[in-house]
């Protein structure tokens, strides 16, 4: 017998890790908290939040991607096995601490000081909650072009500008900044990355409705806000590089837990669905045009998880190709859509009267048209699919570059 | 068609454009003034007010709500209630209610199903029943359309006779509930009906004037190719919103637009909307003049333009980048109202299905599809 993909064939260490993981999943995961968290208020989000990132902590299950030094050594194969038995057992996502955990984590493990991380990595550990401070109005696909200045003015930098689509800024501790310090420099020559405490004067968060109707997105004004020069990650004027450095890692990581919950939850749920009768009485699932719908979703589902996994094991060996997270991230986000597009399209009018979804869930929830909607969360962050298809052509296959003005 | 009736449409069409685009996306849209507009009364005949015009017109002004993103009883009131109206026995009270819905005095709502999704004659969602004190009604429909702001509810019965009828009741009657299913898409209105014994006068049952399954099946056509209008109508305005912003937003020191990507995805959305146009323009014209492959017409109408609304709209949000993703953007009321039109009156895939049952069948047959002749 042929075995099943490569990630499912699991040692018996793996099975017993992953019998270890199912009992910790069944004492643990909070009962009914999906009903708890619909309609929850901002405190009882983050309070909730910051009770299961304690819990996973206690069990090692917080940081699995951190080195082990740090609390964290899992391989990319264990990591997949507990992400799978988390989303199996339908356990909330830590949505508070993502940033914490996967981008301030990685840029200081890449780039930061010994008192750097000394300070911060057992601080996130503890609950330190922090937001990623990349995007403006001006600078989106092009963020390179970001005009906040930092000014140095003795063993300091004055920061003033306005950044958008920081998600979380409401509830940061901390700010992962990217800023201007040489406006006279090409432009990806005259940034630097800085670390911000939220409590510093001169910030002002607001945050931004979004499309599903909730709010975790906000635009941070900044006026004079000023950073000691101790908090500048990297050297001065190289925070594009140390960005570039970081961001591909980080990716990589994100995305083996999302594929998990893709395949454990997402694909589950939606075939839950077909197998719900509809008005008439009648399966979708009967319908062999779903049944071939769902079985190509599931085979793409298993192509994602194993293509996640190679990207981590890649980036752990140090052999990642330039574009491979790139791949990764435009393939879950166009997949993910057409899934939860899928799922609207089956579940019909019923999925319009699901108003609300639970915070604390992920991408998918089970309401459908929220759920769609919100994809779009993914399809435009963090580089949009057509920019990920740039890098792809470009630095993938070596294909000339587009023209671009200046 | 005659270039005067397309100078009618033209005109009607830049008149709906102007009103409808000032009340705004998402916005609600005052009822006198569409009253005022002549809009209501379009197919109703002259002599009780109306303009004795066809659903051609109607199609007009649907395409223009679509594209305004509207709110309004219009689907309810006249692409359901009138165009019932119009199939049933003339009597004085359907006169009366036909003159009063196209002056806008009455808002009616019509319940054809047990759910908003099918698409050809099922079971009846609600039956006469008998009884020691007179006839009573018994029976529940889900997403009425408009129903929650309906001043009048037609509903289809089964009469004791196992015949289709009509029962013309008032939302407030005894035994008769109505609960309003609040819907993502927030320009849009439906209503659970429930009836649990209420009273029906002999007066308030009425009778089509034809084959009531050949009228019923006429009712569902009609408002798929509707809802295919208004797909069509909320494409148009994401694609030349997308086209706008694509060519002020700036990165990388050049127009967005001017990137192939972005160019592409544009170009791709032009060529839906170009073949919806023609697909729903020909199941307007068969319902407009009685054609004889409506059921076709109207699925294919249905199918294509309702799914390519999605991807338009989706489309939509994707370049118009972080802003596309904001409430204050605008794009999710289209995306919301999108998606909710490809589930109404039928799913592409049952819209295809009906299609599809046509085939294979030898012609002459005495086979009869699903749905698409007269039984």
């Amino acid at each position: 017998v042929t075995p099943s993909p490569p990630q499912n064939a699991a040692p018996s260490d793996l099975g017993e890790f992953r019998a270890t993981v199912r009992e910790w999943c069944r004492a643990h995961v909070p009962a009914e908290w999906r009903q708890a968290q619909t309609g929850a208020s901002d405190e009882e989000f983050v309070s909730f939040q910051k009770a299961w990132f304690a819990e996973l902590r206690r069990a090692g299950f917080a940081v699995p991607h951190w080195p082990k030094e740090w609390g964290g050594g899992m391989s990319a194969a264990e990591q997949m096995v507990l992400y799978s038995e988390l989303a199996a057992h339908d356990a909330p996502r830590l949505v508070l601490a993502f940033v914490a955990i996967h981008h301030a984590a990685a840029t200081l493990l890449a780039a930061g000081t010994d008192e750097q991380r000394l300070r911060h990595l057992p601080a996130i550990l503890d609950g330190e909650i922090w937001v990623q401070g990349f995007s403006e109005p001006e600078a989106g696909s092009d963020l390179a072009s970001l005009t906040t200045t930092a000014r140095k003015d003795g063993d300091a930098y004055v920061v003033t500008g306005q950044k958008l689509w920081a998600s979380g800024a409401m509830h940061a501790d901390w700010c992962l900044l990217l800023a201007r310090t040489d406006s006279g420099a090409p432009k990806r020559r005259g940034i630097s990355y800085f670390l911000l405490d939220m409590r510093t004067p001169g910030i002002d968060v607001r945050p931004i409705r979004q499309a599903t109707g909730e709010s975790h997105f906000c635009e941070m004004f900044l006026n004079d806000v000023v950073i000691p020069a101790t908090q500048l990650v990297g050297p001065e004027n190289a925070g594009w590089q140390v960005a570039q450095q970081t961001l591909g890692a980080e990716r990589g990581m994100t995305m083996l837990e999302l594929s998990e919950r893709l395949g454990h939850a997402g694909f589950r749920w939606l075939v839950e669905a077909c197998a719900r009768p509809g008005p008439g009485g009648a399966r979708p699932l009967d319908d062999s045009l779903v049944a071939d719908r769902l079985a190509i979703f599931e085979t793409e589902v298993a192509g994602l998880r194993a293509l996640s996994r190679r990207l981590v094991e890649r980036h752990d060996a140090g052999t990642a190709g330039p574009a491979d997270a790139s791949i990764v991230k435009l393939y879950y986000s166009e997949l993910l859509q057409r899934m939860m597009d899928y799922g609207s399209e089956v579940a019909g009018l019923a999925a319009h009267t699901e108003l609300r979804k639970p915070v604390s869930s992920g991408w998918e929830s089970g309401a459908w048209v929220l759920d769609f909607i919100g994809s779009w969360e993914w399809t435009i962050p963090g580089g949009t699919s057509e920019i990920q298809r740039t890098i792809i052509g470009e630095r993938g296959l070596g294909l000339p570059r587009e023209p671009v003005g200046r | 068609m005659s270039s005067d009736f397309a100078e009618v449409h033209d005109e009607l069409r830049v008149v709906a454009r102007d009103l409808l685009g000032k009340a705004g996306s998402g916005a609600g849209i005052n009822w006198r003034l569409l009253a005022e507009s002549g809009w209501l009364g379009l197919e109703a005949p002259a002599a009780l007010d109306g303009a004795d015009a066809t659903f051609a017109e109607v199609a007009v002004v649907l395409e223009e709500m679509g594209r305004a993103a509207v709110r309004s009883s219009y689907l309810g009131a006249v692409v359901l209630g009138v165009g019932t109206l119009n199939l049933l026995e003339r009597t004085p009270g359907r006169d009366e209610l036909l003159r009063d819905t196209a002056a806008g005095a009455v808002v009616p709502a019509v319940a054809l199903a047990r759910g908003g999704d099918d698409i050809a004659p099922g079971e009846a969602p609600f039956r006469i029943e008998r009884s020691p004190r007179g006839l009573r009604l018994h029976g529940e429909a889900a997403f009425v359309p408009d129903a929650p702001d309906a001043g009048r509810l037609l509903l289809l019965a089964r009469d004791p006779g196992d015949t289709p009828v009509i029962v013309d009741v008032e939302p407030q009657a005894g035994g008769i509930g109505r609960t309003v299913q609040p819907v993502l898409d927030a320009t849009r209105r439906f209503g659970l009906v429930t009836a649990d014994g209420a009273e029906v006068p002999e007066a308030s049952v009425r009778r089509f004037a034809g084959d009531p399954q050949a009228c019923i099946r006429r009712l569902l056509d009609r408002a798929a190719v509707a809802v295919a209008c208004d797909s069509l109508g909320l494409s148009e305005a994401m694609l030349d919103a997308t086209v706008a912003y694509a060519g002020v937003r700036k990165q990388f020191g050049r127009p967005i637009g001017s990137f192939q990507a972005v160019k592409h995805a544009c170009a791709d959305m032009l060529v839906q909307v170009s073949v919806s146009r023609q697909l729903v323009s020909a199941a307007v014209q068969s319902l407009a003049g009685d054609g004889a492959d409506t059921c076709v017409a109207a699925s294919m109408a249905k199918s294509y333009a309702c799914a390519a609304a999605v991807d338009i709209a989706g489309k939509a949000m994707q370049l118009h980048g972080g802003i596309g993703y904001t409430w204050e953007g605008g794009v999710h009321v289209y995306l919301k109202r999108a998606a909710l039109n490809r589930s109404l009156f039928g799913s592409p895939a049952a819209h295809r299905k009906r299609l599809a049952s046509r085939y294979g069948v030898p012609p002459g047959s005495t086979v009869s599809p699903a749905g698409l002749t007269a039984r």
